[in-house]
């Protein structure tokens, strides 16, 4: 007994110190989540419970509708199931607002939430739409689903209590994205471009025109059959008319392979040098490619020669005349000799048609020429050859006539070239010698006197290495003047030994100096001092 | 809401077909003369007024939202629950809900819902004058309520039509006064003045679903009593 009476003690007292360690309090505010209506009859009220305060709580509804200050508390509590209020159509009046509250009550209190207002049309949800069936149709060959529904049960369509509009959403099985058809009021809609072979899922659901969407109907299956033998022949057709184009575009093609191709590839110009071997070249032997060109046609033959050739001055002296000019040894005559000089800039013509014309004449080149000049043409031409490579070369001390007198117009005409004569053993070498018009006579006659010469007619004339009558730069000294090389010089004192025999003229000032000469204007185009432009004629 | 918009566009675009339907409306018979218009039956008509509700409250719909989006803010608008403020139309004994309609008769039917769209007619002439008021106000909402004021009153006279053709009672339509319940006051900007507004576009709104559902469920018990549970 005693300790019976301990043990219930001892109970007490954890209870109670026990109770007083935790704290109670009132209950929480509660919270009305939402209410629903299924069919415009009967709605749903749910509500979200607060804290407990520790002590066991009771929930209670209230409502009070819209006209009325009459209180009413929650029919149902059951039906709708846990934290729920249902009303059911006797307690339901749409039209017409309601203002419900939820109120939590316990041991030290109650609280209330906060009032809501509804309107049981505004809130109506209906059920998903019913009986979904599903199946594939065929319009002229090509499938299509129909799909057809009934509207849920609950809600009163027919009487037109509600009006239902639906929405179906259609979707591959293996893909993620529904196709969503609107079908209104009607309950049978038809879905058409499928996938052959597919297949399908269908949903539907429906809203009031006042309302919220049902939530989707199940799923419903159905597959498509294949229908795949039509798109191929599709294909084929495609396929063999695009063959067809690209057999057009392949021969249009070759038919225009040549001209394409010259338009894509445009040929690269191969040499074209006569007697140019393309072989030789390959081989990489150039010498035998030089030698080719040259053994054949390099330098041009005689039918070409013209082509190159400056035109020769044909000069016409008649028999008088020539023995008077025999005779005559006042004149500073030289070799006649027109010689084409490559450093003349006027295209490789000779000097002979430039506007000096230094002739000298040799005697016994002269008579040697004369001779064969009769022998080979009667009426006695001067010959002055003109060529680049081999120069009429006469003997320096041969008398020439200082004066000639060439007629202007009918007797100057190019004829061929002469042939150095065999005999002759002047060394071949070149010089110029220029002939001058002094003055034209009453008889409209060129009286001709040549230029002083310097070079190239003194016998014995020292023999000279080829090119080397052109002056040689030897240097450009500070005030641009070119300094000639001493050969010059030497030469110029041949030439004047040999001019005061043969010429009574003033030898040129070049003659006795070194000319300092102004670098600009006489350097000739190959960069050799001009000898025609070195030796001025003196003035008159 | 887009699909109200469209279903509201759809009705403007039927707006000839509506005036034609109700032509017939507007014809009366004539004593001692043969009627000018072709009579209509029963059914045809009561179908096209049901039409005519149906469009009013589409239309209605959406020109609350418009309404609504442009000149209330936020917090005062009604929430998806749409429990509005009290209308004026709150004192008519209008049943409110399906038992209580099918308890009552045809006559108090189609007595109910003349009732509604009588009271409505200078409620919405007056809010058509208001609302031509509201600085940056939308032509289509104007055009709206213009479009429903106009329906409103031709619905009336189809009502009235089926009251005497199908209660055989003869009675006047309303005569439009230009003078209202309603004064026109000015400064319609401030937010009393606005909120009043909307509560009329509102309840009118649930005044025009009443209609429609009335009438429907008038149709029904027209074709087949029993089947209209």
């Amino acid at each position: 007994m005693k300790k019976v009476l301990e043990v219930i003690l001892l109970l007490l007292l954890l209870v109670v110190t026990h109770a007083k360690g935790t704290r109670y309090s009132p209950p929480g505010k509660p919270a009305l989540t939402r209410c629903r209506s299924p069919e415009k009859e009967t709605f749903t009220c749910w509500w979200e419970p607060g804290s407990d305060g520790g002590l066991p709580t009771t929930y209670a509804l209230y409502y009070r509708k819209e006209s009325s200050d009459t209180v009413f508390e929650c029919p149902d509590y059951r039906t709708a199931g846990e934290n729920s209020c249902f009303f059911n159509k006797n307690d339901t009046s749409i039209w017409v607002n309601y203002n419900i509250t939820v109120v939590a009550t316990n041991a030290l209190g109650r609280t209330f939430s906060d009032p809501v207002d509804i309107d049981v049309v505004y809130i109506v949800k209906p059920n998903p739409p019913e009986q979904v069936a599903v199946t594939v149709m065929e319009d002229k060959g090509w499938p299509f689903i129909r799909v057809s529904w009934e509207p849920p049960h609950k809600a009163d369509t027919r009487s037109g209590w509600i009006t239902l509009i639906y929405e179906i959403r259609v979707k591959l099985e293996e893909e993620n994205d529904w196709e969503m058809h609107l079908a209104g009021q009607q309950k049978m809609f038809n879905i058409f471009s499928l996938r052959s072979g597919g297949k399908y899922l269908v949903q539907v659901r429906c809203k009031p025109d006042h309302g919220y969407w049902s939530e989707w109907s199940p799923s419903s299956y159905v597959k498509v059959p294949d229908y795949f033998h039509r798109e191929k022949s599709v294909w084929i057709l495609i396929t063999v008319f695009c063959a067809f184009i690209f057999l057009i575009l392949t021969w249009l093609l070759h038919m225009n392979s040549r001209s394409l191709k010259h338009f894509l590839l445009p040929p690269v110009p191969g040499p074209k040098i006569k007697g140019f071997d393309k072989q030789l070249l390959k081989n990489g032997k150039s010498e035998e490619v030089f030698s080719a060109l040259v053994a054949t046609d390099f330098p041009p033959k005689s039918s070409n020669y013209e082509d190159l050739l400056v035109e020769y001055l044909e000069v016409y002296i008649p028999e008088e005349q020539e023995l008077m000019l025999e005779k005559s040894m006042d004149l500073d005559v030289g070799c006649l000799k027109c010689e084409g000089s490559a450093s003349d800039s006027d295209s490789g013509r000779g000097s002979c048609d430039s506007h000096t014309l230094l002739m000298h004449k040799c005697d016994g080149v002269k008579e040697e020429e004369e001779r064969q000049a009769k022998e080979a043409h009667g009426p006695g031409y001067w010959e002055c050859g003109l060529s680049n490579k081999q120069p009429h070369l006469l003997h320096p001390q041969a008398q020439a006539q200082r004066q000639l007198q060439a007629r202007s117009d009918d007797n100057i005409s190019s004829i061929g070239r002469k042939q150095t004569p065999a005999g002759l053993h002047s060394p071949a070498r070149r010089s110029t010698e220029y002939v001058e018009v002094e003055r034209v006579n009453e008889e409209d006659m060129v009286l001709l006197q040549p230029v002083s010469g310097r070079c190239g007619d003194v016998e014995g004339y020292p023999e000279m290495p080829y090119g080397e009558d052109y002056s040689k730069v030897k240097g450009v000294d500070m005030d641009n003047m070119l300094l000639l090389q001493r050969e010059v010089r030497e030469e110029t004192e041949n030439c004047d030994t040999s001019s005061t025999v043969t010429t009574t003229q003033k030898p040129a000032a070049c003659i006795h100096s070194a000319m300092p000469v102004e670098g600009e204007m006489v350097l000739g185009v190959n960069g050799y001092v001009d000898t025609a432009t070195v030796c001025t004629p003196p003035t008159y | 809401m887009s699909s109200a918009i469209k279903q509201g566009q759809w009705a403007i675009l039927l707006w000839p077909y509506l005036l034609t339907t109700s032509i017939p409306l507007d014809c009366r018979d004539e004593q001692g003369g043969l009627s000018r218009c072709p009579s209509i039956s029963q059914e045809k008509l009561l179908d096209r007024v049901i039409q005519h509700a149906e469009l009013i409250y589409r239309v209605s719909e959406e020109s609350c939202s418009l309404f609504e989006e442009m000149f209330i803010p936020f917090p005062l608008q009604l929430q998806r629950n749409q429990a509005g403020y009290p209308c004026i139309t709150k004192a008519l004994p209008i049943p409110s809900s399906k038992s209580e309609i099918q308890q009552i008769s045809d006559k108090w039917l189609l007595h109910s819902v003349l009732m509604l769209v009588q009271s409505w007619i200078e409620p919405l002439v007056y809010l058509q004058t208001t609302l031509n008021r509201y600085d940056g106000v939308p032509d289509m909402l104007l055009n709206k309520t213009k479009w429903v004021s106009d329906k409103l009153m031709s619905l009336e006279q189809g009502v009235v039509v089926l009251i005497k053709k199908m209660l055989d009672e003869g009675l006047m339509t309303t005569t439009y006064s230009e003078q209202g319940l309603f004064q026109d006051d000015g400064q319609p900007e401030m937010l009393e003045y606005v909120m009043r507004d909307y509560t009329l576009l509102s309840c009118f709104k649930k005044d025009a679903h009443k209609m429609e559902i009335l009438l429907k469920l008038l149709k029904c018990r027209q074709n087949d009593i029993h089947s209209c549970a």
